[in-house]
């Protein structure tokens, strides 16, 4: 009996009942194989699933409950930990101010003047922290693009930019750091706003503590590395990639691109390639395929670009941790120092610059 | 796949939040152990208590120890993980050096759940050649090729047929005649 109880609550871990909050990974390469389970267990998965839904439906959704309700709960203990986990020295009422919450504050005052207490609260609130850290983040991140993709137009910064500090990958961020127990706001299940919040409090609250060098570290190792493993052309998509080359080859004073194919098979069927190459001068500049003569060149073109902004698929990985130490100083330069818009691009310009 | 894995779940190696890329963080943070403190069964969990707790406590500074002492109970350990996942190992009449042992397992871990691994490599990192067409990595010799061209027309796996194999060895039977002269 006990056995097939622990077996029915893995079950409800593992399959049902948990939503995995990490994103699910596309699944290349797999060779596919079958696998044959016992007749028993899909019923026995449906009927988990069924006395699952019952029960949520009896108490009008999933049974959960904030951590700090627990018998085992010491808020001290867990902020000392906290610093200690990420290896930061924290001023500890700062802290403790970057995780309260305005809801809190509120919440608190209205359930102490019900039971007829003096209101007097001896909390401060998170909202210029918040504020502070959300300008921080932006700086140091945009300081860091700045200094590893020297040659990229002010566009893709922006672009990466805005998926680094975007509410759902700061919410990541903040749950994986342990933030989702330590903040005190009214809302529960918090919402994504509260966590970025907190996160960005954090970081300001840092940055007050041991200086905004160690926020700055703090940042690329937590927010900065969300990058690792993506493809940061899929990022930004640049309208009429054909004329921003024509744009840039003028500017530099080459001949307009020439887009040649090169090879081609499959015609008049929808397995077709056409295999297209660019050249300015009778020099050769990049190749691209696609399944039509329109797409081919585009593709040669966004290949050209990739290769003026340095951001082939082929290109260095990005340096992370200890690899960044010569080039802080560079990065806190860089902060306030916006790269070339695509409208002005010109690799000469681009190369004779400070960075 | 035997019995006990009808219901584990299977998947890739991975990390949470790229752990260890920029700074490594410790996942596990809380653990508590549950204990009686008159039972044997609880024997190695007081021991381990008495003896190894407060070292283990300030090795691990990001780990939040809780004890909880619970009247004629087996003991248990709870680890709390970053990911949010929970892992509980009933500790019932361990010794002082399995206690000890399993709660490092516990401080080592990722939290992400026991899987089986579909493979035992992952990465989630782009391509660098790019899509596959083709043409991709072609011999730059097809570039001059004139056509129609006997050895690109064959099979590019085609082996000597049985007959001229048969030739061959018959060749290779062949006994030289040494007075013959060879011109």
């Amino acid at each position: 009996m006990a056995a097939l109880w622990k077996t029915c609550h893995q079950c409800l871990r593992y399959g049902l009942a948990k939503k995995s909050i990490y994103p699910s990974t596309s699944v290349i390469n797999v060779i596919s194989q079958r696998n044959y389970k016992p007749h028993w267990v899909a019923p026995t998965l449906r009927e988990f699933k069924r006395r699952k839904d019952v029960e949520d439906d009896r108490n009008g959704g999933p049974k959960i409950f904030h951590r700090s309700t627990f018998l085992e709960w010491n808020y001290d203990a867990e902020i000392f930990a906290f610093s200690n986990r990420l290896g930061e020295k924290f001023n500890d009422s700062t802290l403790r101010t970057a995780l309260t919450h305005k809801s809190y504050i509120e919440r608190e005052t209205v359930r102490l003047s019900a039971i007829g207490v003096d209101t007097n609260l001896q909390l401060q609130d998170n909202e210029d922290l918040a504020t502070a850290g959300g300008e921080m983040i932006s700086k140091f991140v945009n300081g860091y693009l700045r200094a590893v993709f020297t040659r990229a137009p002010e566009e893709l910064i922006v672009a990466m930019h805005d998926f680094l500090t975007s509410t759902s990958n700061l919410e990541i961020v903040a749950k994986h750091i342990g933030l989702g127990d330590l903040m005190l706001c009214s809302d529960f299940p918090c919402k994504s706003e509260t966590y970025v919040k907190s996160f960005k409090a954090v970081v300001a609250a840092l940055a007050e503590s041991s200086g905004e060098e160690r926020a700055r570290i703090f940042v690329q190792d937590l927010v900065v590395t969300q990058l690792y493993g993506l493809d940061i052309n899929e990022l930004w998509n640049p309208a009429d990639p054909v004329g921003n080359l024509t744009a840039i080859l003028k500017r530099e004073g080459k001949a307009e691109p020439d887009f040649r194919l090169i090879k081609q098979s499959g015609s008049n069927s929808i397995l077709a390639v056409y295999y297209v190459g660019v050249y300015s001068d009778k020099n050769f500049i990049a190749e691209g395929a696609g399944e039509s003569l329109e797409i081919a060149k585009e593709m040669a073109a966004r290949e050209a670009l990739k290769h003026f902004f340095h951001t082939e698929d082929s290109m260095k990985a990005l340096p992370f941790g200890r690899q960044l130490k010569d080039i802080q100083s560079k990065i806190a330069q860089l902060e306030n120092q916006p790269n070339l818009p695509l409208s002005k691009w010109i690799s000469d310009k681009v190369t004779s610059a400070v960075h | 796949m035997s019995n006990s894995h009808l219901f584990l779940q299977s998947g890739f190696i991975r990390t949470p939040l790229q752990n260890g890329l920029g700074r490594y963080i410790p996942q596990l943070q809380r653990i508590t152990l549950k204990f009686c403190k008159n039972q044997g069964g609880s024997r190695g969990v007081r021991d381990f208590i008495e003896s190894d707790l407060m070292d283990f406590a300030k090795n691990n500074p990001g780990t939040v120890v809780y004890l909880k002492p619970r009247r004629h109970r087996s003991p248990c350990m709870v680890a709390e993980y970053l990911n949010g996942e929970r892992e509980y190992l009933s500790c019932h009449e361990f010794s002082r050096d399995e206690v000890h042992k399993w709660l490092s397992y516990m401080c080592t871990r990722s939290g992400i759940p026991v899987m089986r691994f579909r493979k035992y490599q992952h990465t989630d990192y782009p391509s660098i050649q790019g899509v596959w067409n083709p043409f991709t990595h072609q011999a730059p010799e097809i570039n001059l090729a004139q056509y129609p061209n006997d050895i690109l027309s064959k099979p590019a796996n085609q082996g000597p047929t049985a007959t001229e194999q048969l030739i061959e060895i018959f060749k290779k039977t062949q006994i030289k005649d040494p007075i013959k002269p060879e011109h």
